[in-house]
């Protein structure tokens, strides 16, 4: 009786969910087909292929670099230099961020130094990393790192400061020690917080990787 | 005696101003014995079952449990909170596996020790699913049976049916007194509602917002299951009552 109930109050969310779903998506297309409207009278006005190019031109410019090979070729290597730069970001984010969110005289010691060189623009770093690291992939594997590694210290430090006081007195009165805290209470717990500043690095590296 | 709590003091300094918790608070438990903190909200009642726990330290005085001094959380004091801190990337099943992995039983007794807890809780079938997935209910007795998992000696709970409105709140009382009569273990519970702690405890001990002291020490000698409509229950309960006006705030100006 109770599960033909929730059953069908399950299927009936179901639907509504699909209705909206649909709604949502005419929406989105009315948007597109406004936007493309009044960029297309726009560029009939203007009548300058420089100034403002009509939407058909960047579509047919669109189709005609996606079918470029070498276009296709250095995207592959611009993607591959992301995901190394992103992988060097976590791989130095992560303790860094634990670290922090752990200790008080961790986060004291390294807050400042992070919070000021993370103001400093990703541009300026170029000549820099250049001297540095000489031409090459080096400059810009440092580059895509550096503009991930902040996101990924903060939100992982975050993550583990938002950790309920209660997860840590719980594990500690069922006989938890530090070791299985760390796998079991604070890890798991983290995890999403540290999933976010991933992402937002993934989103930096595209960014810094010109 | 089960648990001795023996002078303790506690103070909290907020913006300059020394406010004391606990004074001098001592009594002492017997084994099996069921016992309620009650008294108003900032009466140090919960202050009081934290240093129990060995959640934080007392200014000055000791709790003994089976005669060892308590100085820092562990399984031999089970702990139940009002918001059940059960872990949500965890199953019930881990959930109630874990303190007993904590503590190393041999896999063959985890198992057995699942079964009787499942069992008792009325959770078989439901092990699989996620804390979010479960009733509130559910949760509550989830949290229950995973501070008794390592049998401790004490079971320490923090209003543990505040959460929960009026009438899920009686019948959990009904299951939360089965599950305790099963083996008995030794209880220290807070809670602000009288009827709770005189349906449940043998003892209430009553503490008053001024300067967290005892106001009121009091057995409860009625036979279990309790009926609320007892002319003692209610004798039972115009005490406490009384007793817990005099601890509010308005009636202790000095």
């Amino acid at each position: 009786m109770e599960n033909k109930a929730s059953l069908y109050k399950g299927r009936s969310r179901y639907s509504e969910m699909k209705k909206r779903d649909i709604k949502e998506r005419i929406y989105r297309g009315l948007v597109f087909v406004g936007v493309i409207g009044i960029w297309y009278f726009g560029a009939i006005r203007i009548d300058s292929p420089l100034l403002l190019p009509t939407p058909m031109a960047i579509a047919k410019a669109l189709v005609s670099s996606v079918t470029d090979p070498e276009i296709l070729l250095n995207l592959s290597i611009t993607m591959k230099r992301v995901l190394k730069g992103f992988l060097y970001a976590l791989l130095a984010g992560i303790p860094i961020g634990y670290i922090m969110g752990l200790s008080e005289l961790a986060e004291k010691l390294l807050g400042g130094i992070i919070d000021s060189v993370r103001q400093v623009p990703i541009m300026a770093w170029v000549p820099l990393t250049i001297i540095w690291l000489g031409i090459g992939d080096g400059p810009t594997l440092f580059m895509i790192a550096l503009s991930g590694v902040f996101p990924i210290i903060l939100n992982t430090m975050q993550g583990v400061r938002g950790i309920s006081k209660d997860y840590y007195n719980a594990a500690r009165s069922m006989g938890a020690g530090p070791l299985s805290i760390f796998v079991n209470v604070i890890i798991p717990a983290s995890i999403p917080d540290v999933l976010t500043g991933a992402r937002i690095a993934v989103g930096t590296g595209w960014m810094s990787v010109v | 005696m089960e648990l001795t709590v023996d002078a303790i003091n506690k103070t909290f300094i907020s913006n300059g101003n020394i406010n004391q918790v606990l004074k001098d608070i001592s009594f002492e438990v017997d084994k099996g014995q069921f016992i309620s903190l009650l008294g108003p909200s900032g009466c140090g009642k919960t202050t009081l079952l934290t240093i129990i726990a060995g959640f934080q330290k007392p200014d000055s005085g000791s709790i003994i449990v089976e005669g060892k001094k308590v100085v820092k959380a562990g399984p031999d004091r089970g702990f139940v909170f009002q918001n059940y801190a059960l872990f949500p990337w965890m199953t019930v099943k881990d959930n109630i596996l874990f303190p007993m992995k904590q503590i190393k039983m041999p896999k063959a007794e985890r198992e057995e020790r699942l079964k009787v807890l499942l069992e008792m809780s009325q959770l078989e079938g439901r092990e699989g699913l996620y804390p979010h997935q479960i009733s509130g209910g559910m949760k509550q007795r989830t949290a229950l049976v995973r501070a008794l998992a390592t049998k401790p000696s004490v079971l320490l709970m923090d209003e543990p049916l505040g959460a929960l409105d009026f009438q899920m709140r009686q019948s959990l009382q009904d299951e939360l007194e089965e599950i305790w009569l099963r083996d008995r273990t030794t209880v220290v519970m807070v809670t602000h509602d009288v009827d709770e702690a005189v349906y449940l405890s043998d003892r209430v001990i009553v503490m008053s917002t001024n300067k967290g002291q005892i106001v009121e020490d009091m057995n409860i000698e009625l036979d279990r299951p309790r009926n609320r409509k007892s002319i003692e229950y209610e004798k039972y309960k115009n005490q406490l009552t009384i007793a817990l006006t005099k601890a509010s705030p308005e009636m202790t100006e000095d």
